[in-house]
């Protein structure tokens, strides 16, 4: 029987028969609905899944009229990752001018709200210069990245260092005081960056240390959103589960330590955020079709009890996407066509 | 009571992280005649790795884990004094592991930190930003069984390449097993770089450990 190219969730091209798609695509579906709680793809979104990826064309696409929004996440960084020269007001040109980005995103190399706070003004200038030269609605972007306020990088104990010993009450105490300063942090550079002009903030990868990483995006959003009720805020996620690190957490009385996407996307929505990006990790032992059933399985659960506009994060190792510096275009493409069609995305 | 009981308590005593229970069901299990070893290893330490699947999906947190794992040492401890030092069980393993130099990203390996000694490995921590000479140095100090390295960079991956040389250069290559972790780790990268294997997640590490080990 005629073998079907695809790939790895770590991008080794690999070929697989009909059967076997098949069998990883309902396999992937079965195993986010049985961890999200949620329902399985239907039989003919997994039938489309399947035509997706026994397509022979190099790359596939959305039809016309069916184009959505496309956003860049830390664009100032990939360019120069890229060890291509230059500066950042040029990668946020690149982005709008050549690679089609309906949105940029201006973020420092350190890309944390805490080590942009003393230079903030370096950032205002930076912006400012970016504003001039571009049209495209421009996020100001950072993670809350809370690992920053505990030892040996912040003034708070280490809670990965108090957990082993059972210390779980000094532990939390910790967590909470990490909180309360990302909070004031976020909030001073995001000011800072709106009043200066920026069109919205973007907290990315939130989530990153767990659920009071996660409380303190949602708590600054909520502060940010009273102090400019105009202002756009993306909530980038950093995984597909909040991990609980302190374990008891609440927001307005909802238990944040393993919420899933359709449950994280009501907390953003009562923050305050106007926009919220999913993230669904990969597994690279497993199959692209499999990772992508799975991926859309999870994003579609969220797309449908949103009430704000969903972009999930597609990109090295999440989405259905491939986890290598340079995600391939065959899988890229699907993925990206799958996530708009079955999930009906409002941008990507 | 017959023993598929005893264990099937054993097991909900450490999903509950109730410590005054397996303690009670392991005192208990003694007086009823059941053979100890079988209590730890199909009763309180399937508990335990049942612990560690619901973490990996986002249904137990850490700080459950912690208390789980006082509860299985605590009732472990009981067992044991009533084995002949013949049967005692030797520790699962040593392990020496830490984030590679120039990386400072902890979260996640300190996570693993935590399941491995829940899971009743002997662990030490080098932290992060490690240089490699640290790794070879505490693996000969301890004599350990397996080294783990982190990288959450492409940029910083290179250094778990780097351990697998000066390991060979050390002559303790063939003495230690090596496993990679981290986002940008892959299972083709532990077979390009030598490693013995790469560990995905919690639950995909003690699974692969565990077979490695024996």
């Amino acid at each position: 029987m005629e073998k079907i190219m695809t790939r790895m969730g770590d991008g080794f091209p690999v070929e697989m028969s009909e059967s076997e798609i098949r069998s990883d695509l309902a396999a992937g579906t079965e195993d986010a609905a049985d961890r999200g709680k949620i329902a399985p793809l239907s039989k003919e979104e997994l039938q489309y899944l399947y035509d997706l990826f026994a397509s022979p064309y190099r790359f596939v696409s959305v039809e016309p009229g069916n184009e959505i929004v496309l956003s860049y996440d830390g664009g100032a960084l990939k360019i120069v990752r890229a060890a291509v020269n230059v500066d950042r007001v040029q990668a946020m040109q690149i982005h709008e001018k050549i690679l089609g980005a309906d949105t940029i995103e201006l973020g420092h190399v350190d890309y944390s709200f805490k080590p942009v706070k003393p230079i903030v003004g370096t950032e205002q200038t930076a912006l400012e210069q970016t504003l001039m030269v571009t049209h495209a609605p421009l996020f100001y972007g950072a993670m809350p990245n809370l690992g920053l306020y505990s030892q040996p990088d912040g003034p708070h104990p280490n809670p990965l260092d108090l957990l082993p010993l059972g210390k779980i009450d000094e532990a939390r105490e910790s967590y909470e005081m990490s909180v309360e300063d990302a909070v004031k942090d976020i909030v001073f550079v995001a000011s800072a960056m709106y009043d200066s002009g920026a069109d919205g903030i973007n907290m990315d990868t939130t989530g990153a240390a767990g659920d009071p990483d996660f409380l303190a995006g949602l708590k600054a959003a909520e502060i940010l959103k009273e102090k400019y009720p105009d202002i756009c805020i993306e909530l980038g996620m950093a995984g597909e589960f909040i991990l609980g690190l302190h374990g008891e957490l609440d927001y307005h009385g909802d238990r944040l330590a393993g919420m899933y996407p359709q449950d994280q996307v009501k907390m953003a929505e009562k923050a305050g955020f106007t926009i919220f990006g999913p993230v669904v990790n990969i597994k690279t032992s497993r199959s692209v079709p499999w990772n992508l059933s799975r991926a859309i399985t999870f994003t579609k659960a969220c797309c449908e009890v949103a009430n704000i506009p969903i972009h999930a994060n597609m990109g090295m190792g999440v989405g259905g996407v491939p986890m290598t510096p340079h995600p391939p275009l065959d899988i890229v493409s699907r993925a990206s066509k799958a996530m708009v069609e079955i999930c009906r995305l409002d941008g990507l | 009571m017959e023993m598929k009981k005893w264990l099937e308590k054993a097991a909900q005593s450490i999903l509950d992280q109730d410590e005054e229970s397996a303690r009670e069901i392991a005192k208990k299990s003694l007086e009823d005649d059941m053979d100890p070893v079988e209590m730890i290893n199909d009763g309180f330490a399937a508990g335990i790795r049942k612990m560690g699947d619901l973490f990996d999906r986002g249904e137990v947190f850490l700080p459950g884990l912690i208390i789980a794992s006082d509860a299985m040492a605590a009732a472990v401890k009981i067992l044991e004094e009533a084995l002949p030092q013949d049967r005692r069980q030797e520790k699962l393993g040593i392990i020496v592991i830490g984030t590679v130099e120039g990386d400072i990203h902890d979260i996640g390996k300190g996570i693993m930190v935590t399941l491995l000694r829940v899971h009743g490995y002997e662990v030490h921590d080098l932290g992060r930003d490690v240089p490699i000479e640290e790794f070879v140095k505490k693996a000969q100090e301890v004599n350990a069984d397996v080294i783990g390295s982190s990288a959450m960079m492409t940029t910083t991956q290179i250094g778990q390449k780097k351990l697998e040389e000066a390991l060979k250069k050390a002559g303790l290559r063939a003495k230690v097993k090596t496993m990679v972790g981290g986002a940008v780790a892959t299972d083709h990268w532990a077979k390009r770089i030598g490693a013995d294997f790469f560990g995905e997640t919690p639950a995909d590490t003690i699974d692969k450990l565990r077979r490695i080990l024996n």
